[in-house]
């Protein structure tokens, strides 16, 4: 096995992994979807609003913002020493009081512990209008995407068979006169070799080789090196996403392969 | 009302470029109806905010801002 990082950004990892088989990308793109936990807004107490919104529109709002986690410090409240009443272990606490015309952003949820501070902090909750106020608290605890989509911290992960374009070298001058029809920048031609620039767009070619009914052109899709991507939301690295959903995985064959040595 | 938080099917937060992009599309619509060639279009801002897919861009795109109008009704 092989990896090659294509591009690795805070909230961006794309990787080009060889030598692997498509069901082991695809258990670890299903635990990103679905185990790997994140803070979110659970609880929150509304002690007086007076904006046009509604308490529970402001309340989903409140919800839907990624809070930056830190999984070494935190247990799950069910699970915690505390069992289940909440403590700093298990639960982050936020206060918000605005009066004063303007926006109200995420920013403005002021943290029990500075640690804790919310980083995207100009997600817009609500809009104040001449004397309307907000004052409210709330409760953060960890989940797991399957509860709920707002403990889902990253976006779109998914996987494509790396392709391989090949050619027709005997009828060079009718791929000539095929490029030409392309969009600019799509594909290039060298030496006999034609390359796609942007892997991303590689759709748009084949919808052309639909059209047109081309059989000097073929792609062909390796199963065994595959492209891997995913964004998250910045309530984690994604680089940390990803390392974290290997050893969720890890735990679940750990946990079966004892439940199998108990059979007789 | 309010531009929604995140992208209704990818998830992505869209919400805190909306406010940037009203303004740079302002610009853009001055420029054009004084005559002028502008700068940057919308397109191009939407690619510079990093707003890639097109489901995260109509939520930008087609929304609507109202909350505004509602205000005085609590």
């Amino acid at each position: 096995m092989k990896i090659e990082v294509i591009d690795l950004k805070p909230k961006k990892l794309v990787i080009k992994i060889k030598d692997i088989e498509p069901y082991i990308v695809n258990s670890i793109r299903r635990i990103l979807i679905s185990e790997l936990p994140k803070l979110a807004i659970n609880d929150v107490v509304i002690y007086d609003n007076t904006s046009a919104l509604f308490d529970e529109i402001i309340a989903h709002r409140l919800g839907l913002i990624p809070i930056p986690t830190d999984l070494s410090l935190l247990n799950f409240r069910d699970k915690c020493v505390c069992k289940g009443k909440g403590c700093p272990s298990c639960t982050v606490r936020y206060t918000l009081s605005k009066e004063n015309e303007g926006t109200v952003h995420s920013g403005d949820l002021q943290p029990a512990e500075e640690s804790w501070a919310i980083t995207e902090d100009d997600i817009p909750i609500v809009e104040l209008y001449k004397d309307q106020r907000l004052i409210l608290e709330v409760e953060a605890i960890l989940g797991t995407p399957k509860t709920h989509a707002k403990w889902q911290s990253v976006i779109s992960p998914g996987y494509r068979f790396n392709p391989t374009i090949e050619i027709d070298k005997k009828r060079i001058n009718e791929i000539k006169d095929f490029i030409k029809d392309l969009p600019s920048n799509l594909v290039t031609l060298i030496n006999d070799k034609l390359e796609i620039n942007d892997i991303s767009k590689l759709p748009i070619l084949e919808s052309y080789i639909d059209q047109e009914k081309i059989d000097f052109i073929k792609i062909k899709k390796d199963p065994n090196n595959i492209i891997f991507s995913f964004e998250t939301d910045g309530s984690i690295d994604a680089n940390n996403a990803l390392l974290k959903s290997i050893e969720i995985l890890k735990e679940k064959y750990n946990e079966f392969g004892k439940l199998l040595k108990t059979i007789k | 009302m309010i531009i929604p938080v995140r992208c209704f099917s990818c998830g992505k937060v869209v919400s805190q470029v909306y406010e940037e992009f009203k303004v740079r599309c302002e610009e853009y619509q001055k420029v054009v109806k004084s005559g002028e060639k502008p700068t940057e279009t919308p397109k191009e801002i939407l690619d510079d905010l990093g707003v890639d897919r097109y489901c995260c861009r109509r939520m930008i795109i087609s929304h609507v801002d109202l909350l505004q109008e509602s205000a005085p009704y609590e």
